[in-house]
């Protein structure tokens, strides 16, 4: 399902009589179950990237596949419902709703999938703990470190079981040891349910989970490898 | 300029939209209060003239117990000589003697009851706009005797028409019994069934005649140049040395009490709406400017901090409040200043209460009153109203404190 | 899809507290607006109520019947029966309350010190208990007792004029059917209070039979008012009447003989209807304004939960959902607040100081603020349907926003 192809994405974008070319015909395949870190300067194109194969910012021109599914000509709908059902986001930050508990995010977006209350509460207990926060159930996000909010995200991404988790970012705001946890999280998860991973990144220890590394400078792709993987030195 | 206008200016278009809402609710209010404060004012203006110019006049002189009691001998004596030393005065438009009583009018077919008036056919239509509203034959003329004209309700009860005749019975001023016969000669229409129903008037000399009333008569009706300046006539009237002492002048208010409470009972509905519009604005101007000061908490703490005093702050916030506030000042009286200035010449009609209208002698389009009061009174409200409500958001910057002012998000 | 509506529920709710302050000072402009509707609706339906009743007390009756021509030509000549066969069975049934027939002439009215036009009124004073026509306030001497009485019944403010006295004899003059004068002495045996000034100089009761036995008319009287004690009902009764009575009589509903009286209702239901609309146009720009400030300090959430996945629908359903509970708080605080104020005025509020103002009105110098649940339900339709209007734009404009550069907004 979560096979992901695009072919010759451009996205440029206009400031001030200047037009910056985020993405300059990109293409891309990655496969189910794989763990992929995108790599690059600031400005090169990583987010705007990874916005275009969620739905959340349309390219300009080329074609993004996702799970077989084309994402041009969907509506804004047809987007969120993909997004709803098949892929799970986790930002640098401000990540959660502040107005729910830690609890009440991981099953907002289950709520609004529709899933019975009973199997959503269980749910998200079981998930919270998965990821090592049983007891801060409670607990708004304001009341949550960076990591620990960081770690509500990843348990409200895959409560509903996406095929896709795309990350931005996911450790800029966190000290390492929250880092190599959320990275272990990642790990654990690509491994256990073949949920595939698209992380951005400018910190090298991430990079170093990643079984695939793609590196991008003024919007091109300028490598793309396959590594071993090796977790960080805490 | 000052750099704190700057600064506050600048202030207000950090949130354009919000600060055109609230700009726009002191427009609406004020296009609003501007409208009806001038709608009134000019209803009440119409409604005054409409009643009084239709029979009462501006002033009376009167026997001092025959507004209360009208009883035919509570009379006015040389009641023409009177009304025409009257209309010599200065202040005075126009004067006309009356002269009153109940009687039964018949005709060969039916009798009511009507009020016959004895009037003087020349200086009458200067008092009245009854004689105007002639819809047959003709008015009274100096010198005719054993003639009426009658309401057009009257007529028709009566059953006559111009050129038939009319007994009417009634008691004369000292109780004998008064008789007379008259040709009507025309009909009036005047549109008030309450009137028409009931009114008739002879020519006054032979009404003294059947009456037995003498040269005496029951009223001096006096028409000042303007309903404003009734009260400076009605003095110069009461300065003038009397006849005999039992007259008095009394003027609309005193004739017509109804018609001041009416308009007072009106009014007391219309502040209770304008009341209502100037607190809501208020409380959006509050919203607006609590909101801009909460939201810049910390950068008032970083200020507090550089040792600016609470006290400017808060006449920074007091600026800011001003600028929106006259900004509202100001389109809205340009909206409503046109919108009233097109009305008054346009007329406006209040659908479908033509018969509440009608009650009130308001026949029709109504005219707004443009005026410094009615432009000014409900802006100034939503002005005052914005500016206290912006005291609370300014005395909340005396108990802020800065090192806690910074750390809030 | 069905919308989770639970999972926006607690949403708006909370987001509605984030800012509490910002939320307690709109509450309470809609919670005065909304006072203000429903208090300015119970003085209005107050004056029309009275003004209502008064009226049809002096009509009287909700219902009238008269000779074909008797309104054309208000004279002794266009007298009727009084009504028997089918006319009467279906005045003495269900739902007429009451009805009577009385004799309505104008007279004049005379004593040694002057005469004053007035309407004689030849009534059954048992019969018109029931149309709650005649003066409750006896101020001096008797009512009539029966239709056979020969005294008379005079307003106070007609006896000051007439300078005539309780015991005193006055003469009474009308027209025969013939046109001739009918005069007659009588005793004046009862002074009244009317409702309003007007009624007193000109209403004079006496017993029916001694009115007509004055003008030789038999047992024939001038109209029939028939009352079922619901103004607003008439339409549902009147046809049975209009049908018994047939085509020698006209039969009309009390909006028909006084279209004054007629036009109050629609009056006052458009004045009110206008009143809340004005109110709550006041009120909609701090609506949305807080509305704006809201969406705007949670844009970036707004942006999550678009990438999360949710529908645009949902955000506008969201921010309409804050909304309602923004405005139904509002409508709950209002409604009680206009409950409190109202209740301790039921006794009335004095307002002689205008009293002659309100006569020409039609009214009495207490007016009694009517608290009725239609108008507290319009108030609440008016701010709940244009509430949600005016919360369409922003919740629009917050739905459509672009979820990228919401997220990256700071
Ligand atoms: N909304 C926008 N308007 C104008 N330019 C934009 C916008 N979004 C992105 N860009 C530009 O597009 C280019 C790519 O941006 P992008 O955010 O994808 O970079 P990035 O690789 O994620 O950088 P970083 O590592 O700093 O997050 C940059 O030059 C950026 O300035
Ligand atoms: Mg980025």
């Amino acid at each position: 399902m979560s096979d992901i192809a695009c072919r010759e994405l451009c996205k440029t974008f206009h400031q001030g009589g200047e037009t910056i070319t985020a993405l300059d015909h990109v293409s891309l395949d990655i496969e189910e179950g794989s763990f992929v870190c995108l790599f690059g300067p600031s400005g090169s194109g990583k987010t705007t990237l990874l916005n275009a194969l969620g739905g959340l910012d349309t390219p300009d021109s080329g074609a993004i596949t996702v799970g077989g599914q084309r994402l041009d000509g969907l509506s804004r709908g047809e987007l969120a419902d993909l997004r709803l059902h098949n892929i799970g986001f986790v930002f640098q930050a401000y990540n959660l709703i502040t107005v729910l508990t830690a609890r009440e995010n991981v099953e907002f977006i289950m709520q609004v999938q529709g899933v019975p209350a009973g199997e959503r509460r269980a749910l998200a207990t079981r998930v919270l703990e998965e990821v090592g926060l049983a007891g801060l159930e409670g607990r708004r996000p304001g009341e949550l470190s960076g990591g620990q909010q960081q770690r509500v995200a990843v348990a409200r991404a895959i409560a509903t079981s996406p095929a896709l988790v795309l990350a931005d970012e996911p450790t800029a705001n966190l000290d390492s040891r929250s880092a190599a946890q959320l990275m272990d999280l990642f790990v654990t998860l690509n491994k256990e349910r073949g949920v595939t991973f698209v992380i951005s990144t400018h910190d090298a220890r991430v990079m170093g989970y990643a079984r695939r590394l793609i590196g991008m400078r003024d919007g091109l792709i300028v490598s793309d490898e396959q590594q071993q993987p090796h977790a960080m030195d805490v | 300029m000052n750099v704190t206008w700057v600064l506050a200016w600048r202030n207000l278009w950090r949130h354009r939209r919000r600060t055109w809402l609230t700009v726009a609710a002191m427009v609406f209010s004020n296009i609003l209060l501007i409208f009806l404060v001038s709608l009134q004012l000019g209803s009440y203006q119409m409604m005054i003239d409409g009643s009084l110019a239709a029979f009462t006049g501006h002033i009376q002189i009167q026997h001092r117990d025959y507004h209360e009691q009208q009883h035919m001998y509570q009379d006015v004596p040389a009641v023409v000589d009177l009304a025409t030393r009257v209309r010599a005065l200065p202040g005075v438009e126009a004067a006309s003697a009356r002269a009153e009583a109940f009687a039964l009018a018949s005709s060969a077919e039916r009798s009511f009851g009507i009020l016959l008036t004895g009037v003087q056919p020349r200086f009458e239509p200067a008092v009245s706009t009854f004689p105007g509203k002639l819809r047959e034959g003709r008015y009274l003329r100096d010198g005719d005797e054993q003639a009426i004209v009658i309401g057009a309700v009257l007529a028709q009860n009566l059953k006559v028409a111009v050129g038939d005749e009319l007994t009417f019975l009634g008691s004369g001023r000292d109780g004998s019994f008064a008789a007379g016969v008259a040709t009507v000669i025309g009909i009036i229409d005047s549109g008030l069934e309450e009137v028409d129903r009931s009114m008739a008037q002879v020519p006054l000399g032979w009404f003294q005649q059947v009456f037995a009333m003498g040269d005496a008569g029951h009223a001096v009706v006096v028409r000042a140049p303007s309903v404003d300046q009734v009260q400076a006539t009605a003095s110069a009237l009461r300065s003038q040395p009397a006849p005999t002492g039992e007259l008095v002048v009394l003027d609309w208010e005193t004739l017509v009490p109804g018609l001041r409470q009416a308009i007072q009972s009106d009014m007391t509905s219309a502040w209770f709406t304008y009341g209502v519009l100037v607190v809501l604005v208020a409380f959006g101007v509050l919203n607006t400017q609590l909101m801009s000061v909460l939201e810049r908490t910390r950068e008032f703490g970083v200020m507090l901090a550089l040792g600016m005093s609470p006290g400017r702050l808060a006449r920074l916030v007091g600026i800011e409040t001003l600028l929106l506030a006259g900004l509202g000042l100001g389109l809205g009286l340009v909206g409503g200043g046109l919108l009233s200035w097109y009305l008054s010449v346009a007329g406006f009609i209040y659908p479908g209460v033509e018969e509440m209208m009608e009650r009130f002698m308001l026949g029709g389009r109504i005219y707004p009153e443009v005026s410094a009061v009615s432009m000014l009174i409900g802006p100034a409200a939503v002005f005052v109203g914005a500016m206290l409500a912006a005291l609370y958001p300014a005395l909340r910057l005396f108990r802020l404190r800065p090192v806690a002012a910074m750390q809030v998000a | 899809m069905s919308l989770p509506l639970a999972a926006l529920g607690t949403l708006a709710w909370r987001n509605l507290w984030r800012n509490h302050r910002r939320t307690l000072i709109m509450l309470a402009a809609i919670a005065i607006g909304v006072w203000a509707m429903i208090f300015m609706a119970a003085l209005m339906r107050g004056m029309t109520d009275q003004m209502v009743r008064n009226g049809l007390q002096t009509l009287p009756g909700e219902l009238q019947l008269h000779q074909r021509d008797y309104r054309r030509d208000p004279s002794v000549v266009n007298s009727m029966e009084p009504p028997a066969g089918e006319l009467l069975q279906v005045l003495q049934s269900a739902p007429v309350a009451g009805w009577a027939g009385r004799v309505r002439v104008p007279a004049v009215i005379s004593s040694e010190r002057g005469s004053r036009s007035v309407t004689l009124l030849g009534i059954d004073p048992e019969a018109e208990q029931a149309l709650g026509s005649l003066p409750e306030d006896l101020f001096e001497g008797r009512g009539l007792e029966g239709k056979g009485d020969r005294g008379l019944v005079i307003g106070a403010s007609l006896a000051r004029r007439l300078e005539t006295a309780l015991g005193k004899r006055v003469v009474i003059m009308s027209q025969d059917p013939d046109n001739n004068v009918a005069e007659r002495g009588a005793r004046v045996v009862g002074i009244y209070r009317g409702r309003l000034q007007g009624d007193e100089d000109r209403f004079v009761y006496a017993g029916r039979a001694a009115v007509q036995e004055l003008l030789g008319i038999g047992q024939q009287i001038s109209e029939i008012a028939v009352s079922g004690n619901d103004y607003r009902r008439v339409d549902e009764w009147y046809p049975r009447i209009a049908a018994a009575a047939g085509s020698g009589l006209e039969t009309l509903t009390w909006t028909e003989l006084d279209p004054f009286l007629g036009s109050m209702l629609a009056v006052q239901d458009g004045f009110t209807l206008v009143f809340m609309v004005v109110v709550f146009l006041a009120l909609s720009f701090g609506l949305v304004n807080t509305l704006v400030m809201a969406i705007f300090e949670r844009v970036r959430e707004i942006g999550l939960m678009q990438a999360l996945g949710m529908r645009p629908g949902l955000i506008l359903g969201q921010i309409m959902l804050e909304s309602l509970f923004l405005l139904c708080l509002g409508l709950v605080a209002g409604n009680l607040l206009a409950v409190l104020t109202i209740a301790p005025l039921a006794s009335g509020i004095d307002i002689s100081s205008v009293a002659q103002g309100m006569e020409m009105m039609g009214m009495s110098a207490t007016l009694y603020p009517a608290l009725h649940v239609q108008d507290m339900l319009m108030s609440t339709a008016v701010v709940i349907i244009l509430g949600l209007l005016a919360s369409l734009a922003p919740a629009w404009r917050a739905s459509r926003l672009d979820p990228v550069a919401a997220l990256t907004r700071d």
